[in-house]
């Protein structure tokens, strides 16, 4: 019962998750999905000071280009989810775009390529 | 003369006198010994009331003492659970971050934050142990540390920010202390109304003001709370009242012990309480670093050998503290709608553009014109292919 001091650091402990989100509520998933891309709105001068650390931080890796919302989450500290309201919080204040993932390639049909393989040997072969 | 000597009534009065004389002066005497009997009767008295009222103090304190130690006990144990279930919804959450199961754990969080808050606040009205060790903290992470101790933490708004670490033995006191002000000020304000907290930098050191829109308090209320902030407070967990208001007394004995002040005499220019937390440079320190403070020490190793294979991998070798890669700085994609894109254009000057121009051309002139049998060669493949594309 005396050792409860080494559980863990005691740092990251101190300012609790719920107070970094301000009790915000998790976004959608439409929304914010891990592989969304996110980047910095505008200035950086433009920003107010009022931001916390936390968000501060998340503006500043996001300055850099688009970055995956599962590569920010790597970035910080954080669990997923905290990063998420996080994001879509600073989104929903304008100071981060967010963009829906690249679409996959649709792949080709196999039986068009089958038919242009035989036309192929046909012709070639 | 003699007719009066031998007077009998004379005699017979002598007699009486001197009888008289006698009684009195025994009458006198037993008086005084009945008067030094009262006194010292008077005495005993007193002194069976100092004892008697000795052995009662002294027994209060002794129950008093014990009621302590065991909630003092009692609230370590609890406290050591709360640490203890802390850490366990910290790894669930972080293990969980990527699941909706985080918005209950979130929840739970704060449930238990604020259920370690209550036995930490027994623990100090019992001189027990305050919590655990925290690392130098900044003012700002402190207040939103106290913030989250309390059940309506969403009310509580931090309106400034300054550049100031606390000392490590100052974090969790000045934590407590602002959770208990802030419990007060939203407990005893309107649920829709906000409760802000103002961070200045003053000559004596830092004053943390909070400001409530809440009914204020009375004279004897303000009183109370003067008396429960000053050194003449009640001592353990007696006369709290019923049922128990922790708060100032909580504070009371921090601020004493921990050095800050605490005043709640002014009122808020919202019509609540304003109190004004002081913090005095002893308590205050440097900002402590940011996150992942690891890093940089860890990282120079493998930066070496990689500058020295081109200069681009010497960027790329910056990581967190958890070992992954940093993504550099670097210009935006061209995706982005952004006009930077056109600066390095620019920036050349108009002679480069015509030496880099000339260039080209010089060499596409010597390209067409040293090698014509190369030309006839392309084309003709050309030809070849284009025929066979013709054919299908």
């Amino acid at each position: 019962m005396t050792d409860y001091d080494e559980l863990g650091p005691g740092a990251a402990d101190l300012v609790r998750p719920y107070v970094i989100t301000k009790g915000r509520g998790l976004p959608d998933e439409k929304q914010l999905s891990l592989i969304t891309l996110v980047t910095a709105a505008g200035d950086e001068q433009q920003r107010p000071t009022s931001l916390s650390p936390e968000e501060q931080n998340l503006l500043e890796l996001c300055t850099a280009g688009y970055l995956s919302v599962a590569e920010i989450a790597g970035h910080t500290r954080l669990p997923m989810g905290v990063v998420k309201i996080l994001l879509s919080a600073l989104t929903e204040r304008g100071y981060l775009i967010t963009r829906p993932p690249v679409q996959r390639a649709p792949l080709t049909d196999r039986h068009i390529l089958e038919e242009v393989l035989d036309g192929l040997r046909a012709k070639f072969g | 003369m003699t007719q009066y000597i031998q007077n009998p009534v004379l005699w017979a009065l002598l007699a009486a006198t001197c009888g008289a004389v006698a009684v009195i002066v025994r009458q006198r005497k037993s008086a005084r010994a009945l008067r030094a009997e009262i006194e010292e009767i008077k005495a005993h008295y007193a002194d069976l009331e100092n004892s008697f009222s000795r052995s009662v103090e002294s027994e209060k304190e002794q129950a008093q003492d014990a009621t302590k130690s065991v909630l003092k006990s009692a609230m370590r144990t609890l406290q050591g659970l709360a640490a203890e279930q802390q850490s366990v919804i910290s790894g669930l959450q972080s293990k969980y971050g990527e699941s909706v199961i985080l918005q209950d754990l979130l929840e739970i969080d704060h449930t238990n934050s604020q259920f370690g808050r209550r036995a930490q606040s027994i623990a100090v009205l019992c001189d027990g142990w305050l919590g655990r060790h925290r690392d130098v903290a900044s003012v700002y992470d402190v207040v939103r540390s106290a913030q989250g101790r309390i059940r309506h933490f969403r009310r509580v708004e931090i309106l400034s920010q300054v550049d100031f670490g606390i000392t490590s033995r100052a974090v969790e006191p000045l934590a407590l202390a602002l959770a208990e002000l802030l419990d007060n000020a939203t407990s005893y304000s309107n649920p829709n109304t906000v409760v802000e907290i103002n961070i200045r930098t003053v000559p004596k050191g830092i004053c943390i003001v909070v400001d409530d829109a809440g009914v204020g308090m009375n004279d004897e209320e303000r009183a109370r709370a003067e008396r429960l902030l000053s050194t003449e407070r009640v001592s353990g967990v007696s006369g709290l009242g019923s049922p128990p208001q922790f708060g100032f007394a909580v504070i009371g004995v921090l601020c004493e012990r921990f050095g800050f002040e605490v005043s709640v005499d002014s009122s808020s220019p919202y019509g609540g309480v304003r109190a004004v937390v002081l913090l005095p440079h002893d308590l205050l320190t440097a900002m402590p670093e940011r996150q992942a403070p690891a890093a940089p020490v860890a990282v120079p190793a493998p930066a070496a050998p990689a500058g020295a294979g081109g200069p681009e991998r010497a960027v790329a070798v910056a990581s967190t503290a958890d070992g992954l890669p940093k993504r550099v700085r670097k210009r935006p994609i061209a995706i982005v709608p952004d006009g930077t894109g056109g600066a390095p254009a620019g920036s050349r000057s108009g002679s480069e553009t015509a030496a880099i121009m000339g260039a080209f051309q010089r060499g596409t002139l010597s390209g067409r014109s040293g090698r014509p049998e190369r030309t006839q060669q392309t084309s003709s493949t050309r030809d070849a292919s284009s025929e066979g594309h013709e054919v299908s």
